[in-house]
């Protein structure tokens, strides 16, 4: 029992280490905006099949508030170092470009990938950041 | 391990009271978390029990999870194995796990089984159509564990069979190593696992395989917050099973598992998942169930930089 003790101790201690040292430095949003623009000329060309659809934008919101506020904040404003989603660098984006991101993050700074919600979801979430200009 | 003092099937009955008696914790937290929990990051991992996929845990997040598997024991008296697990995602392309296992076997009694330290790696920064990840963990259990995580070598359910007094005097150190590769298609995740494992105590490399395929039960989301929705619901399977070991790389010996799993997704960031398990041979466990809970604390990482501040 003390033994499981120290080692759950530990395990926190370790937590709280790597979160008070070198996590901050990988959350860049000016990085994330270089990569936006990256976005390969095929996919940059993709329409937002949701393009227009009021459910969509709601159904965006609501995917939005589980998978993105905790980083981005509930306004979308950007927190910390998380990128502002109503800035330029993203609305003047396409949404192929802004799928293409979503799709494979920014792994250096921080961005996970979300290629793991179904693709309409994400479209659904492009819908709703778009709606924010 | 054969033929060491199993215990008869009839000194040790798993009656089906005893059986709920372990399950009536889990029912309870089903319901407190499911009213209770505050709205947090819902994660966008796969149900898998044994397999793995290319998703990590989002940097920052952290995920405390709780899990049990049943299993019927020829020659010895069926068990409950729970396990804890915390997740946390260190960066976007590094998640660190811990492991603290434990088990009651039925007519026998319970023990701490030992814990586990595994981290998971993704080399490629961006996704491809097989996205490949590295695993590596540390083991320090006894004989005693029946966590089933993973199968291995010539794992069969004999090697279960053995009282506790004996199993958990046994200690192994173990690295356990896999190549996990996954892709994602049209709302079905696919993954496929490669499993090397080392025992440090001069035994051969054993080798295992583990596959998963799952869906949500519809790839839209509806615009109305909705608890009970099939896009909360994810259906799958997986299989499992050894591949021997580094002197005899064969299906001879080895056992095998075959599993539907069902997991339910709450967007409050609760996930319950149960999967039903059977062995498809002499050696495996005739009947295995998983069942767990998992909540995911989002933002864990700057909550605790910002107490230490």
């Amino acid at each position: 029992m003390r033994r499981l003790l120290i080692l759950t101790a530990l395990l926190f201690a370790s937590l709280a280490a790597v979160a008070a040292t070198g996590h901050d430095r990988d959350l860049d949003s000016r990085g994330i905006f270089q990569v936006i623009a990256k976005a390969p000329a095929k996919s940059r060309d993709q329409k937002n099949p949701y393009e227009g659809q009021t459910n969509a934008v709601a159904a965006g919101e609501k995917l939005f508030r589980q998978h993105c506020a905790e980083c981005h904040g509930e306004d979308a404003l950007g927190r910390g170092r998380a990128a502002n989603l109503r800035a330029s660098g993203v609305q003047n984006a396409t949404p192929g470009e802004l799928a293409w991101f979503l799709r494979n993050g920014n792994l250096v700074h921080g961005m996970p990938p979300w290629a793991g919600i179904p693709e309409q979801r994400r479209w659904q979430i492009i819908a709703y950041v778009k709606s924010l200009h | 391990m054969l033929g060491v003092n199993p215990i008869p099937r009839s000194v040790c009955p798993a009656t089906a009271s005893s059986r709920l008696r372990f399950l009536s914790p889990f029912l309870l937290c089903v319901a407190a978390a499911a009213i209770w929990l505050p709205s947090r990051a819902a994660a966008q991992e796969t149900p898998y029990f044994v397999a793995y996929s290319h998703h990590l845990e989002e940097p920052g997040n952290l995920e405390i999870e709780t899990y049990s598997i049943y299993g019927t024991q020829k020659g010895g008296g069926d068990f409950i194995a729970p396990w804890m697990e915390l997740e946390y995602g260190v960066t976007a392309w590094w998640t660190t796990e811990f492991y603290i296992d434990s088990q009651h076997t039925f007519g026998d009694g319970s023990v701490f089984t030992g814990t586990r330290w595994e981290n998971r790696f993704r080399p490629l920064m961006r996704e491809h159509w097989i996205n490949p990840v590295l695993y590596v963990e540390f083991e320090n259990i006894t004989d005693a564990d029946k966590t089933l995580k993973e199968v291995v070598g010539t794992d069969t359910q004999f090697d279960a069979a053995d009282p506790n007094s004996e199993a958990n005097r046994s200690h192994a150190h173990e690295i356990e190593t896999k190549l996990i590769l996954s892709s994602d298609y049209k709302g079905w995740n696919f993954s496929e696992n490669f499993i090397g494992e080392k025992n440090l105590g001069h035994e051969p490399w054993e080798f295992g395989y583990a596959l998963g395929v799952s869906r949500p039960l519809r790839l839209e989301a509806t615009p109305r917050p909705c608890n009970f929705c099939r896009e909360n619901m994810i259906l799958g399977a997986e299989m499992y099973g050894g591949l021997g070991t580094v002197k005899a790389f064969s299906l001879s010996g080895t056992s095998h598992y075959v599993a539907p799993i069902a997991a339910w997704q709450l967007p409050n960031g609760v996930t319950f998942s149960i999967s039903p398990g059977f062995g498809l041979n002499e050696n495996s466990h005739r009947f295995l169930l998983r069942w767990g809970m998992a909540y995911e604390i989002g933002g864990f990482g700057r909550k605790v930089r910002s107490l230490l501040r």
